[in-house]
């Protein structure tokens, strides 16, 4: 057995044995700083009146442009219940800033958005624990939405004489749902191919490879025939920025084949881009001052894989620029 | 080593805690809504307990393949022991009504194996280093907040513990007598038949056993008496006892053994990898970083706990050197291996299940659970520095207090236990969302980017707001809670029955998200569908989001909350 160290011989402690016993002692100190500790992290919680209160004073002050972000992201929930209203779907499934005049952020815990810009807010309020923060965006005008014009594309399959016209269908509600499931259907969507469901164009949120909400444009490759959707009348200014990225569960294993992306102006290609899986919310950047082109001209962008098996592939693209 | 002669009062003092646990258990499950795991195990238990009551109305009809096979085949992934276990005490609570819930009925087996896991660990700790080691590891196992948790449910994690800690404490009996051996193989068969985490257990002793032997070879060479046999009797015993125990006590097993042990085995060594999230990033397949098991033991064990356990590790050092180094590296020590080397096969099982975890082929489990055998030894470590800061405080106290001794060791107690508790406190019903101080508590792991829950279990504590919004009834579309779970909460009184489970998210009136970091899939599908991103309540815990849920707009025009 071992001998206790508190037996009777020892109530005349050495100068070493005082020293050990202070490091023993010590250990009581961790246990009076782990349950102070304790409770100075139960007193930083954020009340929800704090939370309610940042949100009027954002709601107050709230114009169209504005985006409203959490800092840190796991606080989002809270923060969309609060404003959510003044979240459109589209905003919390942005691509990037683009089109955006001023960047709200309810911020706690000392968290900096990543979105904000490298200056000094100019707004800083603190209401109870929450931070409200506001930066004015570098001005870059979106033209033109893809994403908000899905209806008017024409959206074909194949090539040539035998590309067919996919058809625009209101079923009434979406479809889908649950982990795994992917992205849901829209009840409006261009429908290529009743026999294979996944074959149709239209608005959804898609989780990225970093499981960020997209807002984009379902375009899933039928294989190396083209699934193309062409928009008329788009405002062309100086460039075409494009996004896009294949379903997280069907990216994270990087095991399938790429997804070729071409986007053409008035028949002529302008950009292409290849997503390969781990290449995550890919941006491609494309001139559209074209010889020859207007102010406005007819976009295509065209869809093709080698192999087509679980390309659930989503894209969101912006004209940007002058409209002049 | 000497080792203290155990009595019957130190086995009332052992199940006086046990005890004590388990009616805290009974207390607090009332909270806690069922786990996902838990609904399938329910699931089985309710067939088996179909198959008991036949057996015991006509047995020859109930002991046919086709009787065995239709009731024992679900769930034959995991052993049949515990599950037997919830359907004898749910049967129980059908003639006698003996809980207060159904579910308590299922988890009761599961709250029984806590308390008789810190009688166990309360014997084993006083028999090696002293009672007063014995009682603090008993309740700094206790508080351990997940351990808490786990110890409220019908699952196999805590009964694998006990079975775990019991095998290892009849083993080390056995070293020095062999009757003890037969023990240890009966006992081996029950561990078998409660979970496989059982097949580590020999290869864990038989490398503690070449310690053993090698200091006695030692010992002997330098001229002392036989002390331990070099023959593994508790091996033999093992083999020999463990396999039918195991296939006598699980039906399933009693026709094509062999391939059904293969497909049973199969599914465990080439098991599903779960999502789990650490440091931000949502692993999916191995390997998770290495750190992982020890990190997550980082975040999740009271802090004070773990820096007593590594104090005790470093008190106990010399007992833990192989034979022959120690002579030539630490001569001389206040500290001395006996022969049955007690403290090396305590850290080794303290050590192998960390270790397990963290190898790279591991697949991904996520849980804490998966190395909750090695807490009972963390515990008693930590107990052994306990000790030494008691007797230091007695040294420090002075003169005029009276019974020193005892005040020390009290006062000390209070002091290193009272973190623990007021975390484990805390920690309920959220166990599987609470981090410790040493994570910065549970914002602290969301700043992290940890894992907040999994299981779906948090759902019970969505109850009253279900009630409060839905007097009318309705459908929710329940996530990663299973249906059996989402019943067992009506079952339980929690939940009206026209607050109904449904499976299509689209038309569901409500819909919750269990905040993981893959879930966030069913977020957009909401956002998607009901076209806003607002939930209409967010269940935090410490400030944290859990849930959100969110309101259909046709229900929530329906309700005139829009207009």
């Amino acid at each position: 057995m071992e001998r206790d160290s508190d037996s009777p011989t020892s109530d005349a402690p050495s100068t070493s044995r005082r020293r050990w016993g202070a490091l023993w002692l010590a250990l009581l100190g961790v246990a009076i700083v782990e349950l102070v500790g304790h409770f100075v992290v139960q007193a930083r919680v954020v009340p929800d009146d704090d939370w309610a209160r940042a949100a009027g004073l954002v709601r107050r002050a709230h114009r169209p442009g504005d985006l409203i972000v959490a800092a840190p992201g796991w606080a989002d929930p809270l923060v969309r219940q609060a404003l959510g209203d003044l979240i459109e779907p589209a905003e919390a499934g942005r691509s990037d800033l683009a089109g955006y005049e001023r960047l709200w952020a309810l911020s706690i815990r000392g968290h900096r958005p990543e979105e904000a810009p490298d200056a000094p807010a100019e707004l800083d309020r603190a209401v109870g624990a929450v931070r409200v923060l506001r930066w004015r965006l570098p001005s870059e005008p979106v033209l033109y939405d893809f994403t908000e014009h899905v209806r008017e594309a024409r959206v074909t399959l194949g090539t040539g004489d035998g590309a067919r016209r996919c058809t625009w269908r209101r079923t009434g509600r979406p479809r889908g749902g649950g982990l795994g499931a992917g992205p849901i259907q829209p009840a409006e969507r261009h429908v290529c191919d009743p026999r294979r469901s996944w074959l149709w164009v239209g608005t959804t949120i898609q989780d990225d490879l970093d499981l960020s909400p997209r807002y984009c444009i379902w375009q899933h490759p039928a294989g190396r025939e083209p699934i193309r959707a062409t928009f008329p009348g788009v405002p062309l200014g100086e460039r075409l920025v494009l996004y896009g990225d294949v379903y997280y569960e069907h990216e994270r294993h990087e095991e399938h084949g790429p997804v070729h992306v071409t986007v053409s102006v008035n028949g002529e290609p302008v950009g292409r881009m290849t997503h390969r899986d781990g290449d995550g919310w890919k941006r491609m950047e494309a001139s559209t001052e074209v010889p020859g082109a207007g102010a406005r001209g007819e976009v295509t962008v065209e869809v093709t894989a080698p192999n087509p098996h679980l390309r659930t592939f989503c894209w969101a693209a912006t004209t940007r620029g002058s409209d002049e | 080593m000497r080792f203290r002669w155990i009595g019957w009062r130190d086995h009332l003092l052992g199940l006086a805690l046990g005890a004590a646990y388990v009616a805290a258990l009974l207390v607090g499950s009332r909270d806690v809504g069922m786990a996902r795991d838990e609904g399938f195990y329910v699931v089985a238990a309710e067939r088996y307990g179909a198959w008991f009551e036949r057996l015991f109305e006509d047995p020859s009809a109930a002991t046919t393949r086709e009787a065995v096979d239709a009731a024992w085949s679900y769930n034959h992934e995991h052993p049949s022991l515990v599950k037997s276990m919830f359907a004898l005490s749910h049967l129980a609570q059908e003639r006698w009504e003996l809980f207060a819930q159904p579910s308590m009925a299922y988890r009761f087996f599961g709250m029984l194996c806590g308390g008789l896991l810190l009688w166990v660990i309360y014997v084993f700790g006083a028999r090696v280093y002293g009672r007063a080691v014995g009682a603090f590891g008993a309740l700094a196992f206790a508080l351990i907040p997940r351990v808490f948790y786990h110890s409220q449910l019908a699952a196999f994690d805590v009964p694998i513990v006990l079975m775990m800690t019991l095998v290892t404490y009849c083993y080390w009996r056995s070293l020095t007598d062999a009757r003890w051996a037969i023990v240890t193989g009966l006992v081996y068969g029950l561990a078998l038949e409660t979970k496989h985490n059982a097949w580590t257990l020999p290869a864990i002793f038989l490398i503690h056993f070449l310690f053993v032997v090698f200091t006695e070879r030692r010992a002997r060479e330098a001229g002392a008496p036989k002390r331990v046999s070099y023959v593994p009797w508790w091996l033999l015993s093992m083999a020999l006892l463990g396999p039918p125990i195991f296939v006598g006590l699980w039906p399933w097993m009693w026709w094509d053994t062999v391939p059904r042990f293969g497909e049973y085995a199969g599914f465990h060594l080439n098991h599903v990898h779960y999502n789990m999230a650490y440091f931000g990033v949502n692993y999916f397949r191995p390997p998770l970083p290495m750190s992982f098991p020890w990190v997550m033991t980082l975040f999740t064990v009271p802090l004070v706990t773990l820096a007593l356990a590594v104090a005790g590790v470093g008190a106990r050092l010399r007992a833990l050197i192989p034979p022959g180094l120690l002579e030539r590296v630490w001569p001389k020590g206040g500290v001395e291996p006996d022969p049955s080397r007690t403290d090396v096969l305590l850290f080794g099982s303290m050590l192998a299940p960390l270790v397990v975890i963290s190898m790279p082929w591991t697949p991904i489990f996520g849980g804490t659970k998966h190395w909750f055998s090695a807490y009972p030894y963390l515990a008693l470590f930590a107990a052994v520095a306990f000790v030494r800061v008691a007797g230091a405080a007695r040294r420090w106290l002075p003169d005029r207090v009276p019974l020193r001794r005892h005040t020390a060791r009290v006062g000390a107690a209070a002091v290193l236990l009272a973190p623990p508790l007021v975390e484990t406190i805390h920690s309920h019903p959220f166990g599987l969302s609470h981090y410790t101080f040493a994570a910065g508590g549970v914002p602290g792991a969301a700043d992290h980017g940890m894992n907040r829950q999994f299981w779906g279990f948090t759902t019970g504590s969505l109850t009253e707001w279900f009630e409060e919004r839905m007097p009318d009834g309705g459908t929710v579309w329940i996530c990663d809670t299973t249906w059996s779970a989402w019943r067992m909460l009506q079952r339980d009184g929690r939940l009206a029955e026209n607050i109904r489970a449904t499976g299509d998210l689209v038309n569901a009136d409500y819909a919750i998200v269990h905040h993981e970091h893959h879930f966030v899939e069913v977020d957009y599908q909401i956002w998607a569908a009901w076209g806003s991103v607002a939930p209409v309540h967010v269940l935090t815990y410490d400030g944290v989001p859990i849930i959100s849920v969110y309101e259909h707009p046709r229900h929530a025009r329906r309700e005139g909350d829009v207009p």
